[in-house]
């Protein structure tokens, strides 16, 4: 009987460390690199709606840009990037700059563009950083 | 003894064997995850009552059961616990939260995630479920790809949110895939392919030969992929298309042409400038692209060809996209003498178009050639029923085992990565494969697959469905019918669901839109209404009479029922109104995009002249929702009330300045 028990036990033992091992799921860093699918939603919100004045590469540079006085922001700034968290990208993209205390020439696109558009575009922004 | 024994063992075996079940479902790597599940749970729980729900959460397999799916079943929820918790997003795989996209996290109890992602629904077993090994009936779809999952159900062209699906799809449509395949939907594809009809008379043997070699290196814009073709299939091809009969009538009027005295090509500069050829066309690569480059054309076509071409396009392929210009007989010998004199390749041998004389044996061999080749598929009428290449349907269906890889054994054996190199190099599978090599760059090449991964073999139920919405397209027929189809309207305008999209003014309902009158000035004289646009409406030397019945019947067909004549519902604005809206104007900071006077941005049409142009209840709809007409339009909803925009509306129409048109384009 002991000797069951123990064959058993042994058994148990094994098949258990072996699927304890296969499938530990893979550590990820804690917080995850926006999906491609993203990325690419952000790309197309912000070469439909953000390109004319922030430019191609968020430089401020886009082709309204020097109609603008205050000019439009250098998104590709790291001091700005890094001032900024992503809900105040956000904030300031869905209530515009009249909405956080700048220019009223950054319209506010709350109206136009859903939450998850917003938050890809900041995605995208976050990856224009010089 | 030895019985005592022999039943011991054989007892001992049949525990073990009994216990295997349970032990084995005990040891199910889904249970591992599940209490593993709740450690990350309790770790991220942000209240002692979240701690507990995860704490108490049950091992015990998850699913989705969609009856009206096909009675799909997905258990994938199963290990992928936290697909709708939204505490998960930093999580670990396979426990983090779904990215956030037009249907989830909210409608994943509705379409399950086989739906979109591929993969065997019912499995438990991670390698099952994904259907990692090459005879996996439903292996999962590639991230990369993953867009083909919207196209399994929506059958638009363009689909919202998928950029890389909507891409792929045009792609096909543009690359004339359909002409040879069969697809749901493209039955009545025809290619946009010109006729060959005229060729004898139109180019040499020598362009020819550079063409048939290589498309793509004599015209960047060409749509025809490349042959391989030999030097030997290429004189044959040659001696055939050089032996076709030019109808007579068109035979006459480019012998006429070829005859006639030489123009002034300077003013043919201007002439093609003022035009606006390159709203479609390109020269040397500057240009919208969706017609031939022009830049070498007067090496291309001869110069007999290219004025009785222009003159009346129309006449040499009824399917044409380029409008019968109202030029003058002189205007088309001027521009076609500035093509002579810079639109050539000054590089290219002198007998670049030279005719070739036809050997009747080589034309037989060509003309063989011409129909195995499939030349005919998009130069000749082909029928549906005749179309040769292999069906796509249920193209993102096919399982890998079933592929021909032939010679690529260096490939992965997965769908997408045939695929792909179909696309890529399509007769590296084997010897004498038909169909050609398309130049697509790595992206397009991405997005074509993508398309054909959403190609499923059986539409999915109606209930799940989701075909475009289909919008009347009215095009009268009589007098004006004949103009708008003259001028081409359609090519670039859309109306309805139907028409071009090199003009981001859809014509469905510009007569809600315009003012008539100002319309039959715009007409005639087109100008540049958003300068920042390449592609401006040509200079079609629109006849006064022509341009009156055209904006009569805009005015009459092109009516949104929605939009108000008279938004002040027959209370005039005041002073007061218009001074509110002004007040407005600038507080909503229209003018970084719009210019008024002499100060504002280039992004929107000047608002100058919106007396003069705009109809007050259209502004007044517009300002209300700017995207109710076209979803990309960019200018942005403010979510105003009626009574701002109303004000505004008053403020607008105060702007009553001619137009600053001559100003604004040469600034």
């Amino acid at each position: 009987m002991r000797r069951r028990i123990l064959l058993l036990a042994v058994i148990l033992l094994l098949c258990a460390a072996s699927c304890r091992r296969a499938n530990r799921p893979a550590s990820a860093a804690a917080v995850p690199r926006p999906s491609q699918y993203e990325l690419r939603l952000g790309k197309e919100v912000y070469q439909s709606y953000c390109i004319g004045c922030h430019g191609d590469s968020g430089a401020g540079d886009g082709f309204n840009a020097f109609s603008l006085d205050p000019h439009p922001r250098d998104l590709g700034d790291p001091a700005f990037q890094k001032g900024k968290s992503n809900a105040d990208l956000a904030d300031a993209i869905r209530r515009g700059g009249a909405g956080v205390g700048l220019t009223s020439l950054m319209p506010p696109w709350g109206h136009t563009l859903d939450d998850r558009h917003i938050d890809a575009v900041v995605l995208y922004i976050r990856s224009l950083r010089r | 003894m030895t019985l005592r024994r022999l039943f011991a063992f054989s007892s001992l075996a049949f525990l073990i064997v009994l216990a295997f079940s349970p032990v084995k479902n005990a040891l199910r790597p889904y249970r591992a995850l599940q209490r593993q599940f709740r450690l990350e749970g309790i770790a991220r729980a942000s209240s002692a009552k979240a701690s507990e729900m995860y704490a108490s959460r049950p091992i015990a397999i998850e699913q989705i059961w969609l009856p009206e799916l096909n009675d799909r079943v997905d258990r994938c929820t199963t290990c992928h616990l936290g697909v709708a918790d939204a505490a998960m997003t930093s999580a670990p795989q396979p426990f983090r939260t779904h990215p956030p996209t037009f249907h989830t996290p909210q409608d994943i109890q509705r379409f399950g995630c086989t739906a979109c992602h591929g993969g065997e629904g019912l499995a438990t077993d991670q390698a099952d479920a994904h259907g990692t090994s090459p005879d996996a009936t439903t292996p999962i779809l590639p991230t990369d790809f993953i867009e083909a999952g919207c196209g399994r159900c929506h059958d638009a062209d363009t689909v919202r949110d998928a950029p890389m699906l909507s891409s792929g799809r045009a792609l096909m449509v543009k690359s004339n895939c359909f002409a040879c395949h069969k697809a749901r939907g493209h039955e009545d594809f025809r290619a946009d392919a010109p006729s060959l009809d005229t060729l004898p008379t139109k180019t040499g043997a020598e362009w020819l030969r550079r063409w048939l070699s290589d498309p793509k290196a004599v015209d960047a814009n060409a749509t025809m992929p490349n042959f391989q073709l030999t030097a030997d299939d290429i004189k044959v091809l040659s001696h055939y298309l050089f032996g076709r009969t030019v109808p007579p009538q068109l035979q006459h009027a480019i012998d006429l042409a070829g005859a006639e005295p030489p123009g002034d090509s300077a003013r043919g500069k201007t002439l093609f400038a003022e035009s606006r050829c390159i709203s479609c066309h390109t020269v040397d690569g500057k240009g919208n692209g969706s017609a031939p480059e022009l830049g070498k054309i007067a090496s291309r076509a001869s110069r007999g060809w290219l004025i009785a071409f222009v003159r009346d396009p129309q006449a040499f392929y009824p399917q044409t996209r380029m409008p019968r210009y109202s030029f003058t007989d002189a205007d088309v010998r001027d521009v076609v003498a500035w093509f002579e004199d810079e639109l050539r390749d000054f590089d290219a041998p002198a007998n670049i178009l030279v005719p070739l004389r036809v050997n009747q044996t080589f034309a037989e061999k060509g003309e063989k050639l011409f129909k195995s080749a499939g030349c005919f598929a998009c130069h000749g009428g082909m029928k549906e029923g005749e179309r040769f290449g292999p069906d796509l349907y249920g193209t993102g269906e096919r399982k890998a085992t079933s592929l021909d890889f032939g010679k690529r054994t260096d490939l992965p054996r997965t769908l997408a990565a045939w695929l792909t190199a179909k696309i890529s190099s399509p007769r590296s599978f084997a010897p004498g494969l038909k169909m050609p090599t398309f130049a697509f760059d790595a992206a397009q090449k991405r997005a074509i697959v993508t398309a054909l991964l959403a190609i499923p073999s059986t539409p999915v139920p109606e209930a799940y469905h989701s075909a475009p919405p289909q919008q009347a397209a009215i095009v009268p027929a009589g007098a004006v019918g004949e103009i708008m189809s003259r001028y081409r309207c359609l090519s670039c305008h859309q109306v309805g669901s139907r028409g071009g999209d090199i003009s981001t003014a859809p014509l469905t309902f510009e007569g809600s839109k315009v003012n008539r009158d100002w319309l039959v000035r715009y007409l005639a004289v087109p100008y540049s209404i958003r300068p920042i646009i390449a592609e401006r409406m040509p200079v079609l030397k629109v006849s006064k009479e022509e341009a009156a019945l055209l904006a009569d019947a805009i005015a009459m067909i092109y009516v949104d029922p929605s939009t108000p004549d008279d938004p002040f519902a027959g209370r005039p604005a005041s002073d007061r109104d218009a001074a509110e809206g002004e007040r407005l104007y600038t507080t909503f900071g229209c003018r970084s995009c719009h210019i008024i006077g002499k100060n504002g941005g280039y992004y929107g049409p000047p608002l100058t002249e919106t007396h003069a142009r705009l109809k007050p209840g259209w502004v007044f709809r517009f300002l209300q929702n700017p995207q109710r007409w076209r979803a990309d339009v960019r200018c942005p909803n403010y979510g105003m009330t009626d009574t701002d925009a109303l004000r505004l509306t008053a403020y607008l129409e105060t702007l009553a300045e001619a137009p600053a048109a001559g100003k604004v384009a040469a600034k």
